[in-house]
């Protein structure tokens, strides 16, 4: 097996056609996409390969304090169509204003991607294989279960090669894999004639974990099949316990904005040393977090990635910023630069977006609160919250909430029946004196979970907000 | 960059390279262009949209599709795409019949307006919004607002091996504003969003008088109430209302759910599940609704679909192959995101007609309960047939009046029992179509239109 390393020379081909005096950049992706969608436990339909090679042209011009930036993107990789993207990143230029005072583009390559973990070999190499063979044990492991299929789902792995190149000399290039997963597991049948339950199940991942799919498929029919028999939950100010999966939608993308320098920006960034959480929370961002969804050797500025803390024993401490916000405040480039954000989810094509400063994987250090058990043994009378149907927050007021599609009641500190519709909510970050979740954090778990941007351990809040019966 | 058209002689012989080996095969192509202006009180960006260009082949391969798109409309791009389609074809096996009717629409359609945006000119959409801006940092407390205008110009060329071709350019526009209030560490905002098929007409919206009234309400928001919780009546403004009719509703009519049984309305066809003033739309054929669509992408002309028609529920939306296993036709629903993406069964604008209750009629018959105004988001449940959305902000109703300015909400319950529990819609007066956009699952989004007149009803609200 061969170890893919950066090949593509997508940007350094389209900087080759650039002729300008201002600094620039140039953030370009070869991408192949495959895709088996399901229908039941058939095959719906196979789609691959999806190519697409494509690129961003960013150019600035820095004056009298303050930065003009154009941007745009293209898949017109001919002279003619390079040409017209510079003109339009000029046009538009000429209409931008951005408070950075200076634009320090990187110039060096990193050191080596090797030993960085964002690839998943196999798929690499056999692609439409790897993800068939993904996908038949993904199936089998629904064989012998009768009151249980998959109803909708798709597996979609995306294989990318991205490739920088600025005016200040830096040419670098790296590969990726990705897996976004998506099934609606039903749960059905039976002679009480209930109505048929649901467990919808999203995660992304770098990589195909085959291994994992016969206890993940155990699980979702358990929760699926909960669903059936699940009541709706009682109404009041509750404690709620909250696994690493419900966190990763609703943590980052509040967490990631607040403590950014676009936020500084505009006044919403917290101060350093506010107390905004419980004494003994401490949130870190990792941008080399080992297959982390937003890991990667640099950001998508070039920016090589590495660790900031955020939050440290309750109180804020350090912000991320991109090349443009740290220009603006004389800090230096976090490597916090994402592009295709949407709906605080990354989107499998970056280069159409310019981009914009965020978190890559949150990290929540662990605490002493034990196992899951025993969190829910601290809340005594409570919720464990499993999903929300749509819990992504507001980052700016930092509100979040959503229906749970599927929880359990906790009675006498132990887990009870299960709990589904009603609503759970409240608000992630407040000011001093004000409720809000990470200051109302009572217990954390000891065992840390990776899921999807975050990785975490199961959080025991006093109290969230639950509308129920 | 010239006409879509200028590439249909090689996407032509593309086709038919693949012809001898699939009893039917389509090409969709696409090309997109436009701008986006983002402008705060610290900072103007300018943008342009991507000029993405592509195209994306699928065949019937004897059990099901097989599809395979490029980036590229040069035509050795579109030979590999080709050659990938003709491999896999190899490989299957199986009846050969293609499911559903194939379209043999033969047309072209473009947006039709007196003020195009591409002929407006970057300097007047940065006086929109720089006017914008100020009308919102007028208000006394409102320090920041965040405006965004936009247009999106989106060619797309469908050609079948049954004879289909379609041209379309469709021309969209949107613009929103969203004053921001800052009190103590506290975060607030508001917003006026919409947009629709068109021209600079699309922008009228945005006038002084709405966005001093929107920046007043941010600034009130900073003080907001808790809302209530617990199950109570509720009145969804238009725009709710909208959300209700897309994602609590139109997801479960979406007829692939039914034929992969993960529809709850699959049993009740025909049954009657509301009032007999309710009336719920599908319509891709709206003049200027930002979800309308020339033609879907298996050729088929956009249309309205009616899904509760007087109370009853009475249709689904179709593809092809959900129209020949539910021995109906096509409704002209089949959409691609982009050329990227898989063809799914999919809304276009989707809304609450208008019946005759005024807001004040509607409010004295709520007696008690909460004003839901300004959705945010909202998530479909096709298979349980509960329904979640989130809204910005609420009023208290009590006693008849509206009385105290609530924070966000989320509202949940069972679809069902909402329809059954509807005590009126309001007139046309607050009628809309909003400009969002919807996934299928967590994927694949794309332009979608809600709308409606207000609604009411109860069911259970909660904090968000």
């Amino acid at each position: 097996m061969t170890v893919p390393t950066g090949s593509s020379d997508t940007a350094s081909r389209v900087a080759e056609r650039i002729k300008l005096v201002e600094p620039w950049e140039v953030f370009a992706e070869s991408i192949r996409r495959f895709e088996i969608h399901l229908n039941g436990r058939e095959i719906e339909l196979e789609r691959g390969p999806i190519s697409i090679e494509g690129y961003g042209i960013r150019l600035f011009r820095t004056k009298n304090g303050r930065t003009e930036t154009g941007f745009q993107a293209s898949t017109d990789l001919s002279e003619e169509g390079i040409r017209t993207v510079v003109g339009d990143a000029e046009a538009v230029s000429k209409h931008s204003d951005f408070p950075a005072k200076r634009v320090d583009l990187p110039s060096q390559a990193p050191r080596s991607s090797g030993d960085l973990e964002i690839v998943d070999h196999h798929l690499w190499e056999r692609p439409s294989e790897s993800l068939r063979d993904h996908v038949h044990a993904l199936l089998a492991a629904f064989d012998g279960k009768r009151d249980v299929l998959p109803s909708f789902g798709s597996i979609r792995a995306t294989l990318t090669d991205t490739s920088f190149a600025n005016s200040a000399g830096l040419r670098y290039s790296y590969p990726q894999t990705s897996v976004d997963f998506e099934i609606a597991v039903k749960a059905f049948g039976g002679p009480e004639g209930k109505a048929p339950g649901e467990y919808w199940v999203n995660d992304s991942t770098r990589r195909l974990e085959t291994s994992r799919v016969t206890v993940d498929v155990d699980q979702w029919c358990t929760y699926a099949r909960d669903v059936r028999r699940a009541v709706p939950p009682p109404t009041g100010d509750l404690p709620v316990v909250l696994p690493p999966d419900l966190l990763s939608t609703i943590l980052p993308s509040v967490i990631g904005y607040r403590f950014s320098g676009a936020a500084r920006l505009r006044h919403f960034a917290p101060e350093p040393g506010s107390e905004l959480g419980a004494p003994q929370l401490t949130i870190r961002d990792d941008g080399r977090f080992p297959w982390g969804v937003s890991s990667s050797p640099v950001d998508d500025e070039g920016v090589p990635h590495g660790r900031r803390t955020l939050l440290e024993h309750g109180k804020a401490k350090d912000l991320l910023y991109d090349v443009l916000s740290a220009g603006a405040f004389d800090e230096s480039a976090t490597g916090s630069a994402l592009r295709g954000l949407t709906l605080g989810h990354r989107d499998w094509i970056r280069f159409s977006s310019p981009p914009g400063t965020g978190s890559t994987t949150l990290v929540v250090d662990s605490g002493d609160g034990g196992s899951d058990l025993e969190l829910v043994e601290s809340a005594k009378d409570g919720v464990w919250v499993q999903q929300l149907g749509w819990a992504i927050p507001d980052p700016l007021s930092g509100a979040f909430g959503g229906e749970i599609r599927i929880g359990y009641r906790i009675r006498n500190g132990k887990l009870a029946e299960p709990v589904r519709g009603g609503t759970m909510g409240g608000v992630v970050m407040a000011p001093p004196g004000s409720p809000s979740l990470l200051r109302g954090v009572a217990g954390i778990g000891s065992t840390a979970t990776l899921s999807d941007a975050l990785c975490s351990p199961t959080l025991l809040v006093r109290n969230l907000t639950v509308a129920g019966a | 960059m010239n006409d879509l058209r200028s590439s249909e002689a090689d996407l032509k012989h593309a086709l038919l390279r693949i012809e001898p080996q699939t009893p039917f095969a389509e090409v969709m192509a696409e090309r997109t262009r436009g701008e986006l202006l983002s402008l705060d009180a610290r900072s103007v960006t300018p943008g342009a949209e991507p000029r993405l260009q592509g195209a994306v082949f699928r065949a019937w391969g004897g059990s099901r599709w097989v599809e395979a798109a490029t980036s590229s409309l040069d035509a050795v791009a579109l030979g590999v795409a080709v050659q990938s389609i003709q491999r896999e074809l190899g490989h299957r096996t199986g009846p050969s019949k293609v499911p559903g009717e194939s379209a043999t629409t033969v047309g072209e359609w473009s947006t039709d307006s007196a003020h195009p945006m591409r002929s407006l000119g970057s300097e007047e959409v940065l006086k929109l919004a720089r006017d914008v801006l100020g009308w919102a940092t007028a208000v006394p407390g409102i320090r920041d607002a965040r405006v965004q205008l936009g247009w999106a110009d989106n060619e797309r060329l469908y050609l079948n091996t049954a004879g289909a071709r379609c041209y379309q350019n469709l021309n969209r526009v949107r613009g929103s504003v969203a004053p921001i209030a800052i009190e103590n560490g506290k975060v607030e905002f508001d917003y006026l969003s919409e947009g629709g098929l068109g021209g600079r007409e699309q922008l009228n919206f945005l006038t002084e008088a709405r966005v001093h009234e929107i920046a007043g309400n941010a600034k009130e928001l900073l003080h907001a109430k808790s809302p209530p919780t617990g199950t109570m009546t509720v009145l969804l403004d238009p725009g709710v209302a909208g959300l209700f009719a897309h994602e609590s509703f139109g997801h479960g009519t979406e007829a692939d759910q039914f034929v992969r049984d993960r529809s709850y309305l699959k049993p009740l066809v025909g049954q009657v599940v509301g009032p007999d003033y309710l009336t719920l739309v599908d319509n891709g054929a709206h003049p200027t609704g930002w979800g309308s669509i020339y033609y879907d992408d298996e050729g088929h002309p956009g249309q309205r679909t009616e899904l509760i028609r007087k109370g009853q529920f009475v249709g689904a939306l179709h593809d092809r192959e959900t129209a020949a296993a539910m021995h109906t036709h096509a409704t002209g629903n089949t959409r691609r995101a982009d050329f990227l993406s898989r063809a799914f069964v999919r809304m276009t604008n989707t809304y609450v007609e208008p019946c005759d209750w005024s807001f004040e009629e509607l409010v004295a018959e709520a007696k008690d309960g909460v004003i839901l105004e300004h959705g945010t988001s909202g998530i479909e449940d096709p298979q349980g047939g509960q329904m979640q959305f989130k809204v910005k902000k609420g009023h208290r109703i009590e006693h008849g009046k509206v009385t105290d300015l609530v924070a966000s909400m989320a509202l949940s319950g069972s679809v069902l029992s909402f329809l059954r529990s509807i005590r009126g819609i309001g007139d046309k007066k607050g009628f809309e179509i909003s400009p969002g956009y919807c996934g299928k699952g967590h994927s694949d989004l794309l332009t979608s239109g809600t709308g409606g007149a207000y609604l009411l009803s109860s069911a259970i609200v909660g904090p968000a």
